[in-house]
């Protein structure tokens, strides 16, 4: 009696490693294969929309301006409207510029920042380790309309973070929006300008 | 003629009697110090005194660096959270960082509420109707991001944003990386805290308390398996204190017990022990009690190191004890008379050149050598009287005992007798170890300061890892500006800081510090109050710089009665800081020396890379035409100004030699006598330095006073040689004498020379291969004849 019920258990727990196994090649979309398609596209330029929702004001914040990152590691969001404003990073180098006046600041002296950072960075240039090093990380969808959700690890940060939610088309990504724990919203939309090596072709 | 000497003996025995007693009470009221500082020179121009002050009370004198080690990253940070709040319940502590942006709530509410009177961003635009708009916007922009948490709660208050534009200016490049909300190693293996006692940083009592407060509290918070390691000055000076003093308690026991054991074996006799250590005594009591009188408290260093120093007065009473045998025929208790006669004088000539040497030490500009300098002359002319009056009256004849004198003799005898023949082999040594000490003559003196520190190597690695990691940037670049009005260095502060804030925009700094953004001068609070309008003004602009925007005016009231409030509140003066948050920052931004000279510190963090290269020079033309700015590294500074004592040292040394020389010339009146003398001491002098040279050890001003030592040692040996040398008997007791002295020197410092303290080591590394050199050279040049058996 007992040989062939330990046959059987040994079969059945084959059979939930094979599934277990064989699940993600059945997938049809995960989240090495998203970091795989980002990883492929090195730079890019875009304008942005941003509306953000905060309780207490009269109406929502909106700035809109231009984007662009070029890996490994350089971003740079250039604020247009209502104010000129520009924020550059590169490395560990942060640059602030509003009006005349410049500042910089190490990117690791502000966690939440770095957090922030990590997470457009980590999305633009496919790199999933820096991702979940600050992240858990879930995908859905497919390639052509994927959306990846973004929760803080660090107990801190999640006190001020609640979530970020990507969405995207294949390399590109269309909507980044943040969510506060008080509840506050940012939303920006991303419109991908045509790249410069094309723009630069005569 | 018997009365004259017994009135003679009653005289210096009251004289030394009262003596001792004024000795005794000066001690009982004397005030030990264990400041490491005293260390640290008296320095000469204003910046290295403002550095010096600042070095001795300055918060850095207060400040303890801590890291958790061991265990997982949020074992370490709850042991970090647990750690700093038992700390900031206690009272022992000002201040108690460790990443915790909480731990800055007293210091933020001082801030915010003195942000008008702060905010550089204060000017008649900025509350007109553009400027409220705009930095309205500004402020506006943070929102719904995370820095939206910060600015929220006090938008109706705040809505230009001038706390943000306060912290903005404060050095943001220094901190270390956070994580799990403490600060932490760069290879985040460690999590690291930083506190300032409530304690002057020279109430040791109270350092030492805070420390045993920190591993209490340590032990009851921490998980197991975590480890904790404290740095900075007052551990050093804790530490320095307990094991200064536990070596001081070994070295004297076991130097006493060794010492007494070979004058017992020597003597034979406990009476003549007693005696022989009652100089010494006598010089310890001389020594603490004018040290005391002179500078109002006699460091623990010096103690130590004194005491080895006045090892040389055991050598009087061997002297005495030994020849002041009653030669064969004269009457009994009459020995002291022919000592007094013939071996005296060579004693005070040894004894003056020793004063010779130490004097060199007294007018050093260091106050611990100054000391050292002045309780060895102190004490050495205490032993030396002693040994001259009061020995005499206990002991007429020395001492009767035989013991190891025959052999001591003999062995001394033998010495002299072979060791002449190989003076040409000395002397090439000698040109040898001169040719080494040119060759070698750019890395023979150390230049670093910390070579006087009597703390070990192992304990500055770890300051310099902690030092590294929560002061990071190089914050030893430094700003100093003084003068003797206080408003007048503030405005000068100001100038200064516009121009470095050029700096920073260029990239050139990453920022820097200063007392004016806690304290601006009176002109500028002045100027920024003119610029806030009155309530109907102000409330007129808000209506307009708000329409049409996300935030309306009228939540804005307590805005508009904040500001009002600002036109009226007091002026911040160094003084109003006294009690608040602020004054510990504000201490270390800020030094007001005791001569009235205020001194304000702005260290600068430059931008590490190719982007603040040229930083050095574009301070040094910030500063340039401001009165009495002045730009340094403080690395630089101290190791000038180390270099200056160490020059200073060596010309008061070579001068004390010039000295040493001069006295035997005098004495001797004979060249080749006088060459016979000193030939010996300089040959010693060179090979002990020689061999240093060769085993890659650099001198430093301490292995400096060894060989002073070595000569004011070695100089009675050579004069008591040269002197036998013309008697017609030289006798066995002297040569026996000269080589139990020796023998009890370099037992002595071979003793020191094992100690773990850097400083004291050194001295005895110098002075017990020195002083053994010093007797056998002084034996092969100035040999007498052998004496005829």
């Amino acid at each position: 009696m007992r040989a062939p019920d330990r046959r059987r258990a040994v079969a059945l727990a084959c059979a939930l490693v094979g599934a277990l196994v064989a699940a993600p090649a059945r997938a049809t979309f995960g989240f090495d294969d998203l970091m795989a398609t980002l990883a492929a596209r090195k730079s890019g330029e875009a304008r942005f929309a941003e509306e953000r929702t905060v309780s207490g004001l009269d109406q929502p914040l909106r700035y809109s301006g231009t984007m662009s990152f070029s890996a490994p590691d350089r971003l740079e969001r250039q604020t247009l409207t209502p104010r000129r404003e520009s924020f550059v990073v590169e490395g560990n180098q942060v640059t602030l510029q509003r009006g005349e006046r410049v500042r910089r600041l190490p990117l690791d002296s502000a966690p939440e920042l770095a957090a922030m950072v990590a997470a457009l960075r980590g999305t633009l240039a496919g790199d999933g380790s820096v991702l979940r090093r600050y992240f858990k990380v879930s995908v859905e969808g497919s390639a052509p309309r994927w959306t990846m959700t973004l929760v803080p690890l660090d107990f801190q940060l999640l006190g001020t973070v609640r979530l970020l939610r990507i969405d995207g088309m294949q390399a590109e990504v269309r909507v980044v929006e943040l969510q506060l724990a008080d509840g506050d919203r940012s939303v920006t939309t991303i419109e991908p300008l045509p790249s410069k090596a094309r723009a630069a072709t005569p | 003629m018997t009365a004259a000497p017994s009135r003679h003996h009653r005289v210096a025995v009251l004289v030394w009697l009262i003596a001792l007693a004024l000795g005794a009470l000066v001690i009982a009221h004397t005030r030990i110090s264990t400041d490491l500082t005293a260390f640290l020179p008296a320095a000469p121009d204003a910046r290295q005194r403002a550095l010096v002050e600042q070095l001795k009370s300055g918060i850095a004198a207060r400040t303890l660096l801590m890291a958790i080690d061991g265990g997982d990253a949020a074992r370490r940070a709850a042991a970090s959270h647990a750690l700093a709040d038992r700390l900031r319940a206690d009272g022992a502590f000002e201040q108690v960082l460790n990443g915790d942006f909480s731990a800055f709530a007293a210091l933020g509410r001082w801030v915010f509420d003195h942000r008008y009177a702060l905010s550089p961003a204060v000017d008649a635009r900025r509350f007109g109707v553009d400027g409220l708009s705009e930095a309205i916007d500004d402020t506006l922009s943070l929102l719904g991001t995370p820095a939206g948490a910060l600015v929220k709660p006090m938008l109706e208050r705040d809505p230009t944003g001038e706390s943000l534009r306060i912290a903005e200016g404060a050095l943001s490049g220094g901190g270390p990386r956070t994580q799990g909300g403490v600060w932490v190693s760069r290879d985040g293996q460690q999590a690291l805290l930083m506190a300032q006692t409530r304690a002057v940083g020279s109430d040791l009592d109270a350092q030492a308390q805070a420390l045993a407060t920190i591993q209490r509290a340590f032990a009851e918070a921490a998980a197991p398996g975590l480890a904790l390691l404290v740095s900075g000055a007052p551990k050093f000076a804790v530490d320095s204190r307990a094991q200064i003093q536990g070596e001081a308690r070994t070295l004297i026991a076991t130097g006493s017990v060794l010492m007494g054991g070979l004058l017992l074996i020597a003597f034979a006799s406990l009476r003549a022990l007693g005696a022989a250590l009652l100089p010494v005594a006598t010089g310890v009591v001389a020594g603490i009690a004018v040290v005391s009188l002179g500078f109002g408290s006699v460091h623990g260093a010096t103690l130590g190191f004194g005491i080895a120093l006045i090892g040389e007065a055991v050598d009087y009473a061997i002297y005495y004890l030994i020849q002041a045998r009653r030669s064969a025929g004269s009457a009994p208790g009459q020995g002291w008379r022919d000592w007094v006669r013939h071996s005296w004088p060579t004693v005070r000539l040894g004894l003056l050149t020793s004063i010779c040497g130490f004097l060199a030490l007294a007018f050093s500009g260091f106050p611990g050598l100054a000391q050292l300098g002045v309780f060895s002359i102190a004490g050495l002319v205490a032993a030396a009287l002693t040994t001259r009056h009061v020995l005499p009256i206990w002991l007429p004849d020395g001492t009767r005992g035989l013991g190891l004198r025959r052999h001591l003799g003999r062995g001394a005898a033998w010495l002299v007798r072979v060791l002449p023949r190989w003076r040409h082999a000395f002397s090439a040594l000698g040109v040898a170890a001169l040719a080494l000490l040119l060759w070698r003559h750019d890395t023979l003196w150390q230049t670093e300061l910390s070579s006087l520190s009597p703390v070990s190597a192992q304990a500055l690695a770890l300051d310099t890892h902690l030092r590294d990691e929560l002061l990071a940037g190089d914050e030893r670049t430094m700003v100093a500006i003084s003068g003797r009005d206080v408003q007048d260095v503030l405005q000068r502060v100001e100038a200064v800081s516009q121009r470095l804030d050029a700096l920073v925009q260029r990239g050139q700094l990453i920022g820097y510090d200063a007392i004016t953004r806690f304290v601006p001068s009176l002109a500028t609070q002045q100027r920024r109050r003119a610029a806030l309008p009155d309530e109907a003004t102000l409330r007129a602009n808000l209506a307009q710089a708000t329409a049409g925007g996300a935030l309306p005016a009228q939540r804005l009231a307590p805005f508009v009665q904040d500001v009002q409030r600002a036109r009226e509140a007091p002026a911040i003066t160094p003084e109003s800081l006294a009690d608040t948050p602020a004054s510990s920052i504000a201490a270390a931004l800020l030094v007001r020396g005791s001569d009235g000279i205020s001194t304000a510190l702005l260290p600068v963090v430059r931008t590490p890379g190719p982007a603040g290269a040229d930083a050095a020079q574009a301070i040094e033309r910030a500063v340039a035409g401001v009165a009495g700015a002045q730009a340094f590294n403080v690395g630089d500074e101290l190791h000038r100004l180390y270099a200056h004592y160490l020059r200073e040292a060596q010309g008061q040394a070579l001068f004390g030699a010039a000295g040493v020389v001069l006295l035997m010339a005098l004495w001797l009146r004979s060249l080749p006598r006088l060459l016979a003398v000193c030939k010996p001491l300089l040959l010693a002098v060179l090979l002990t330095m020689a061999g240093f040279a060769a085993g890659g050890i650099a001198l430093g001003i301490l292995h400096l006073v060894g060989l002073l030592l070595v000569v004011a040692v070695g100089s009675n040996y050579s004069l008591f040689l040269d002197w036998l040398r013309h008697q017609d008997s030289a006798d066995e007791d002297t040569l026996a004498s000269l080589l139990l002295a020796n023998l009890t020197i370099v037992l002595s410092f071979g003793l020191i020379a094992a100690s773990a303290i850097p400083a004291l080591g050194s001295i005895g590394r110098v002075v017990a291969p020195g002083a053994l050199l010093a007797l056998l050279l002084s034996a092969a040049y100035a040999a007498p004849r052998p004496p005829s058996h």
